[in-house]
């Protein structure tokens, strides 16, 4: 069986966001000052059959190439009686629902970057030509132990990467500035699910019993990042795979952003998606991260837009779409 | 090309040039490998801030991507990239060395050796992760496929199957990637994709690993179809740590695609297919041995024996040359088409100590398909000379002394049957400039001059002959080989210039009551730190401070630096370090030294040797044997053996010298001292080499002056390249160590002043020899030459000594008869005239050789024009004609020198064929031609030898040596000094202790090493010379036909002699006046020569019962100890191989019919798996009924009418 080499073109995403239907379903109120905005999202209208089928070409277009790959990858059977390729995996239906939870973050963070960057801070016009999905944090634990280690939970190797990253390109097609974040998922958004996310769970002092937050949140990773994040190159191989020709500026720019010790810093925003359903009790307006000005606790010196998307019974949307993903046929 | 690429080179290539330059470091590299260093060592390190280490790291993954760039555009083989990989692979290390803090966050060791993959360093990938100790299974299974140990690969996957049985089912797989069907072990929450991901990871390198082992393609097509797609994956849904790792193994996997040896070697076999099976299992061989991924130079080479015939390869040692000479062998051997004569290779070594290296690698992997034989010395037949009746395929292992010495005695025959000529370490073709070579000329002891001669008189009489020059490569001189080699000028060197070690130069500073300290001045060729600029870099070493030695040793400055060397040994050695001791000259001192201080009250403490345990044992216990046979029980030899310090120099008899060189090998010995033959040519494993002089110093009678010679720097090179061997040595650099002490050691007010002035000529020699190892770092394109050479000497000396014109030097050339010069000519006088008439001599003797040799091959008679045109054409294939471009006389003056070599100085045909045949040269044969004949009436006097008592045996040999102990031509020579003259004048007494006659006294420990060497040089070399010569020509004479075989059956009927003449070099070889135990030491019988006397009884009963009628004779008739030897109850041989073990289908209904498996043992149940880890079929092993069921050999599964079954395909035999 010989399996040739796969260098397709094309599968890049293309899809506009569906910005009518984001518009009528979600009342946005944005802040800028100086180099940090905020954006608070919550929805106004009813998760529906309309709504998902509305949003679901976004999200096909967005999952495409990883699960090309992913499909691919499956197709090839390793046992010695298999001839020909089978597949039967249905990516990304097959996660469980955590995983899902986590691509919708992604996916969600690409979409309303597209559909508000008007209010974005900056008001710079962003693109995801491909997305990475990198929500398998699970999966080094595996790789480098061999071994389901529940009391390993965090990999013994490497940070997390950017779980998102996007391009702002000029005429020229060269990356002028890129966009990098973290979108985060969680079911209730308490202030103390929020603090845990961006501030590190509780630990306890081992001396004096005293807890206190780890402080290895969104936060601490976000600011320790490297000017260049490693995303943006797997990001840039993803560009050389599907696209080398459409995109060679864009390779290019980022060659040089990476390698030259003199080159112009290629300027950054930070993104900070945190997705979930509103803790109760929640006011309209009411916000988990302030929105007047920067929080003291980010230190990074690049431009900062935090997005608060509220949702109502969010896991139905979640839910809704990625079991109807694709069901229509490739 | 997309347009932008060449802008995206010039973006790496900025990189590359500000960091990845081969031969610099950036301030920042050095102090990050002296910091990884100093850590290695365990001593106190620079300063070093954390942001360093991660703007190290920073730069590993700029260079990666630098990397990334230049593969995406130039190719996999794209040369800057490999820069690129280099550094990111030193940097890494250097990281992971210094046990840096980031390690815990990144795989750096992982990322490390991948890139020294991909930079074509694989040695340096298996060194550096052979040092990590990882407790996680994954990473240590990408640590064996990172280091191409597939073995270890499909050994830690069955671990892996083993502890997940559910994950062997055939649908295994397909379950895990379903949605919604249950797994076990698997909860709701738990990331099955990324637990699938890691399975088929661990399937996907099992199945390359095998695949690539069993060179099956068709599989691995697959594997690396599924490994390319889970990279594929990663790259969209893993961090970039992971994805950078699973990347760089796909990429190392495609180089291990790409470099498998049974790609070439397929393709070898296309010249005969009948030959393909063997070819295979000579590949699946290699990969059990660890080396069936080729080295970039040897697929270069392969590449090039495939395309061409002759060719030079130029790779450093231990980067597996002798693979390509092996698949030369097999090509020109195996797989020509041959009619009548089998095929014979030559394969030339600089040592005999090489021979037997050589001849045991060959012998363990081509044995089978061809005869190997080691030949070490000696000019006429010996009892390990069976290859030439043989009618197989032969491969001669020989110094070019004893080729040619075998081409006089044996030339049509060997011209016939020789295809190959294979050239180790060839770049000794290129001579010394210095007045020692001129005087190894008037010596006739000049190698580099037979080499040439040797090879051109073979390439002019079969210029059909295949050559393969295998040479070193620092400051070599590949180019000039490799132009001679191929008889072009624009002939290039195949093969890479890196080193294959790193190699760091520096300074063990020794002072008394201190603590030594290495002072680190040079990696690979670059400095560590700018002197006058920047802190000197220093390893502190942490041991305690020699204890004050007593006056008479510390009086002794170089006594004290040596004490302090071996000091600083004994406690590296417990870090188990393999340390060298190279000593310049006079190595009985240095062991006198060394024994004098180990027997101190103040040294009781230093660590103590224990014997091996286990099979060393007996080695080392051989080894002692040989050791108290040879040198006696009160020598420093077995002193020092017995601490664990082997010790080793050229005078040192054959058989010790090889079990020396086992214990080092072995690593039984953690310390030698030896002088430079120990490690010339041969590869031995040592971490560190300390230096404790780089000159040689003698006194020159003539003059009355002490002739110095400093260490040239081309033998430096070549003893610092042997430390620090990769896979054999613990560390990764080895290091080469000049010890300098840095204050006087005497406290005597007389002695200090001397001592200050020595301490300053010490430095200066250092500073010299640092300063032009930096310059010499260019390989030469000129190099001298040795026909050149002695060309140049005559003329010179001509004109200095005898006032000959320049323009009427060729004149004078013509005619001119070594007597007219000198009338010492050819005694070995050292006066200015007589070594001038030496050197004409030893030209003479060139030009005879080659002139004989011709008129022999041809049948016909010599004339002067005839020798013209067949000089003309020699010279052509002289390295000093194709090597350098050479001035014009040169030749003339060759070509007509050779013209009156047969027209006026030896116009007798027939002498000409005795000269040559004796193999003096000229004039030392004529003069050897009077004393010949009687030479002969000893031997064939020598009827009763056989029964003869020790003492009347001794007695020929001193007959015969009396014949030569008087003449310096063709007889005894030694050194002017005072002992060894009194040595040549009792030189009977050392007759009669080599030659073991009982009440003969040993030397005093002191003077062994001048007794051996007049053994060797003497007895061994001028006496076993002489004895073969006329031998030799008895033979021949004997023989009538040029082209007849030499069989033990006819030897006494052609010669006409007493079987002593058989012997006779054998026992100047063994020391021993016993044929018997000659016989039972060179057939390894006995270890000693006292346990081979014993077994003399054994054999004369033998004899006594099966015989009647016996005469002195038989008593050492080689065919009766053969016989005898054949009666000997063999060995019993391991049980047979295992037949098949019938099994159950369990994961395949078997259509295939065949399927590649490996075992998986669970108590009485053996699983045989597919290399994927899908269980095929199951057996039980009640009774361990195939025992030798082992991870490294090759197991199919064979389902046809007849049976269900596994067979073992390979069977990897077990090596140490």
């Amino acid at each position: 069986m010989a399996i040739a080499l796969f260098q397709w073109a094309k599968p890049m995403h293309t899809c506009e966001p569906p910005t009518e239907v984001i518009e009528e379903w979600l009342a946005s109120n944005g802040k800028i000052k100086g180099t940090y905005g905020h954006l608070l999202l919550e929805q106004q209208t009813a998760t529906d059959e309309d709504l998902i089928a509305a949003m679901r070409p976004y999200f096909e277009s967005a999952h495409l190439d990883a699960r090309e790959y992913f499909h691919r990858q499956i197709a090839i059977d390793l046992h010695p009686d298999a001839d020909a390729p089978g597949a039967h995996a249905r990516y990304p239906g097959c996660l469980p629902s955590t995983a899902r939870r986590g691509l919708f973050g992604e996916v969600m963070a690409g979409m309303m970057t597209e559909a508000f960057q008007g209010q974005f801070v900056g008001g710079h016009e962003w693109r995801i030509p491909i997305f990475l999905f990198r929500e398998h944090a699970d999966v080094e634990a595996y790789l480098w132990d061999l071994a389901r280690n529940p009391a390993r939970t965090r990999q013994i190797f490497g940070r997390f990467g950017s779980d998102f990253v996007g391009l702002s390109l000029n005429d020229a097609g060269e990356v002028v500035r890129f966009i990098a974040g973290e979108a985060k998922w969680r079911q209730q958004l308490t202030k103390s699910a929020v603090d845990s996310l961006m501030l590190g769970k509780w630990e306890e002092d081992e001396e004096t019993g005293e807890r206190a937050r780890s402080g290895r949140g969104v936060w601490f990773e976000i600011n320790r990042d490297t000017p260049i994040p490693h995303g943006l190159r797997q990001l840039q191989r993803l560009l050389e795979l599907r696209d080398p020709a459409g995109h060679q500026a864009a390779i290019l720019s980022i060659d040089q952003a990476i390698i030259l010790d003199n080159a112009p810093p290629l300027p950054r925003t930070n993104l900070i998606l945190i997705a979930g359903n509103g803790a109760c009790g929640r006011k309209a307006l009411d916000v988990l991260i302030r929105w007047e000005e920067a929080p003291e606790e980010y230190t990074a010196p690049h431009d900062l837009q935090v997005v608060e998307l509220i949702l109502t019974n969010g896991e139905a949307l979640i839910d809704g779409l990625y079991s109807t993903l694709w069901q229509g046929g490739e | 090309m997309p347009e932008l690429d060449a802008e995206r080179l010039e973006v790496a290539d900025t990189l590359r040039r500000a960091l990845a330059i081969e031969n610099e470091l950036s301030r920042p590299q050095a102090r990050a490998y002296v910091r990884c260093l100093q850590t290695t060592w365990q001593v106190p390190t620079i300063q070093w801030a954390e942001r360093e280490s991660t703007q190290q790291l920073a730069d590993a993954r700029r260079l990666l991507h630098a990397a990334h760039i230049f593969r995406e555009i130039e190719g996999a083989g794209s040369a800057r990239a490999i820069d690129c990989f280099r550094r990111t692979g030193e940097i890494l290390e250097w990281l992971s060395r210094a046990a840096d803090t980031l390690r815990t966050v990144i795989p750096i060791e992982l990322l490390a050796a991948a890139a020294y993959q991909l930079g074509g360093l694989p040695a340096m990938a298996s060194g550096l992760l052979r040092q990590i100790v990882t407790e996680h299974e994954g990473v240590a299974l990408y640590a064996a496929f990172l280091k191409a140990d597939f073995d270890g690969v499909i050994r830690l996957s069955a671990a892996f199957w083993n502890a997940h049985p559910d994950l062997t089912a055939s649908d295994a797989s397909l379950r895990l990637a379903e949605p919604g069907v249950e797994v076990d072990e698997l909860d709701e929450e738990d990331d099955r994709v990324g637990w699938f991901f890691t399975v088929e990871l661990v399937r996907s390198l099992g199945l390359i690993a095998d695949s690539l082992r069993r060179g099956d393609d068709a599989r691995l097509e697959t594997a690396m179809a599924k490994l390319y797609a889970l990279d594929e994956m990663a790259a969209r849904t893993f961090s970039d740590d992971a994805s950078l790792v699973l990347s760089l193994m796909r990429q190392v996997a495609d180089g291990y695609k790409a470099a498998s040896i049974y790609r070439p070697l397929i393709a070898l076999a296309a010249l005969n297919p009948d030959r393909t099976g063997k070819l295979v299992a000579y590949a699946r061989d290699q990969f059990s041995r660890g080396r069936g991924i080729l080295w970039t130079s040897q697929l270069q080479g392969l590449d090039r024996l495939l395309r061409d015939s002759s060719f030079a390869l130029c790779t450093p040692t231990g980067s597996g040359k002798t693979l390509v000479a092996n698949m030369a062998l097999v090509k020109e051997l195996l797989l020509r088409e041959h009619d009548g004569l089998a095929p014979l290779a030559i394969y030339l070594v600089p040592s005999r100590a090489l021979a037997g290296e050589v001849e045991a690698k060959l012998r363990s992997e081509l044995g089978g398909e061809m005869t190997v034989t080691a030949l070490y010395g000696g000019a006429d037949w010996g009892i390990t000379d069976y290859w030439l009746t043989g009618d197989e395929p032969t491969v001669l292992i020989a110094t070019v002394e004893k080729a040619d010495a075998l081409m006089r005695y044996l030339g049509p025959i060997l011209t016939a049957r020789l295809r190959l000529l294979i050239l180790d370490e060839a770049h000794q073709i290129v001579p010394d400039s210095g007045e020692n070579t001129r005087v190894s000329f008037s010596d006739h002891s000049n190698r580099s001059i037979r080499l040439e001669n040797f090879v051109s008189r073979v390439v002019t009489q079969r210029p059909d002959v295949v050559r393969i020059a295998l040479t070193a490569v620092a400051g070599g001189a590949a180019l000039p080989v490799a132009r001679w080699i191929e008889g072009r000028r624009d002939a290039e060197a195949v093969g890479v210039r890196y080193r294959s070690t790193r190699q760091v130069i520096g300074v063990l500073e020794t002072a008394p009551n201190a603590t030594g300290r290495i002072l680190l001045d040079i990696m690979n060729g670059r400095i560590l730190y700018i002197r006058g600029q920047e802190q000197p870099v220093y390893l502190r070493l942490r041991m305690q401070p020699m204890p004050q030695l007593p006056a008479a040793m510390r009086n002794s400055l170089n006594r004290f630096n040596c004490l302090s060397v071996l000091w600083t040994a004994l406690h590296l050695v417990e870090e188990d370090q393999r340390i060298l001791i190279s000593v310049a000259q006079e190595p009985e001192q240095t062991m006198r030294w060394f024994k004098e201080a180990l027997e101190l009250g103040s040294w009781a403490a230093v660590p103590r040797f224990a014997a091996p345990d286990g099979p060393d044992r007996a080695r080392f216990d051989e080894a002692r044997a040989a050791c108290i046979d040879y040198c006696g029980e009160v020598s420093f030899e077995l002193f020092l053996l017995d601490r664990g310090i082997a010790t080793s120099h050229g005078q040192m008899p054959q058989r010790l010298r090889r079990l020396m060189t086992e214990m080092i090998e072995r690593r039984i010995c953690p310390i030698t001292v030896a002088t430079a033959t120990l490690t010339e040519g041969v590869n031995l494993p040592f971490d560190h080499i300390f230096l404790t002089s780089l000159k040689r110093r003698s006194w020159d009678q003539e003059t009355q002056t002490q002739v110095i010679a400093p260490l040239s720097t081309s033998e430096f090179r070549n003893l610092a390249g042997r430390a620090g061997r990769p896979g054999a040595a613990k560390g990764i650099e080895g290091m080469a160590l000049i010890a300098l002490p840095t204050q006087v050691s005497s406290t005597a007010p007389a002695t200090i002043p001397v001592q200050r002035g020595q301490l300053r000529e010490l430095r200066r020699d250092y500073e010299r020899l640092r300063v032009s190892l930096l310059i010499e770092e260019m390989d030469a394109d000129e190099v001298e030459s040795p026909l050149a050479l002695l060309l140049n000497a005559i003329q010179e000396r001509a004109s200095r000594l005898l006032g000959v014109d320049p323009d009427d030097f060729l004149e004078w050339l013509e005619q001119v008869l070594p007597t007219d010069i000198s009338g010492a000519a050819g005694e070995g006088a050292t006066d200015a005239r007589a070594r001038l008439a030496d050197t004409l001599d030893e030209l003479d003797g060139v030009l005879l050789t080659a002139l004989d040799e011709i008129a022999r091959a041809e049948d016909t008679a010599m004339t002067g024009a005839r020798a013209e045109a067949h000089l003309v054409d020699l010279w052509r294939t002289t390295f000093t004609s194709t090597a350098a471009i050479q001035e014009a006389w040169l030749e003339r003056a060759f070509v007509q020198r050779g013209r009156a070599i047969v027209e006026t100085i030896y116009p007798d045909a027939e002498e000409r064929r005795r000269l040559y045949q004796y193999g003096f040269s000229p004039l030392v044969g004529r003069r050897f031609e009077e004393i010949a004949p009687r030479v002969r009436e000893l031997i064939a006097a020598a009827t009763t030898y056989g029964e003869d008592d020790a003492e009347a045996r001794v007695d020929v040999f001193e007959e015969i040596g009396e014949l030569l102990a008087a003449d310096r031509g063709f007889g005894f020579r030694v050194r002017q000094t005072d002992t060894d003259q009194a040595l040549l004048r009792s030189w009977t007494n050392v007759l009669g202790w080599w030659m073991h006659e009982p009440e003969f006294l040993a030397p005093e420990a002191d003077d062994l090493r001048a007794w051996q060497r007049f053994v060797a040089d003497n007895l061994e070399f001028r006496l076993g010379v002489a004895i073969g010569a006329v031998v030799a020509q008895v033979w021949s004479t004997g023989a009538g036909d040029a082209f007849a075989v030499p069989s033990l059956a006819e030897w006494k009927a052609t010669t006409g002699l007493p079987w002593f003449g058989f012997w006779a070099r054998e026992l100047l070889r063994w020391g021993t006046h016993d044929p018997f135990v000659a016989f039972a030491l060179s057939q390894n019988l006995a270890q000693t020569r006292e346990a081979a006397a014993e077994r003399r009884e054994e054999f004369d009963a033998w004899l006594n019962e099966e015989f009647d009628d016996i005469d002195p004779d038989d008593r050492i008739d080689p065919q009766l100890f053969l016989q005898w030897q054949g009666s000997l109850s063999r060995r019993e041989r391991v049980a047979a191989a295992d037949g098949p073990e019938a099994v159950q289908l369990t994961g395949t209904n078997g259509r295939r019919q065949r399927y590649s498996v490996i075992p998986v043992e669970n108590g009485a149940l053996i699983r045989w798996l597919d290399p994927a880890g899908f269980e095929l079929a199951r057996s039980d092993d009640i009774l361990g009924e195939f025992p030798t069921r082992r991870i490294g050999n090759d197991y199919e599964l064979r389902i046809n009418p007849r049976e269900t079954a596994v067979h073992r395909t390979f069977s990897a035999t077990s090596r140490q």
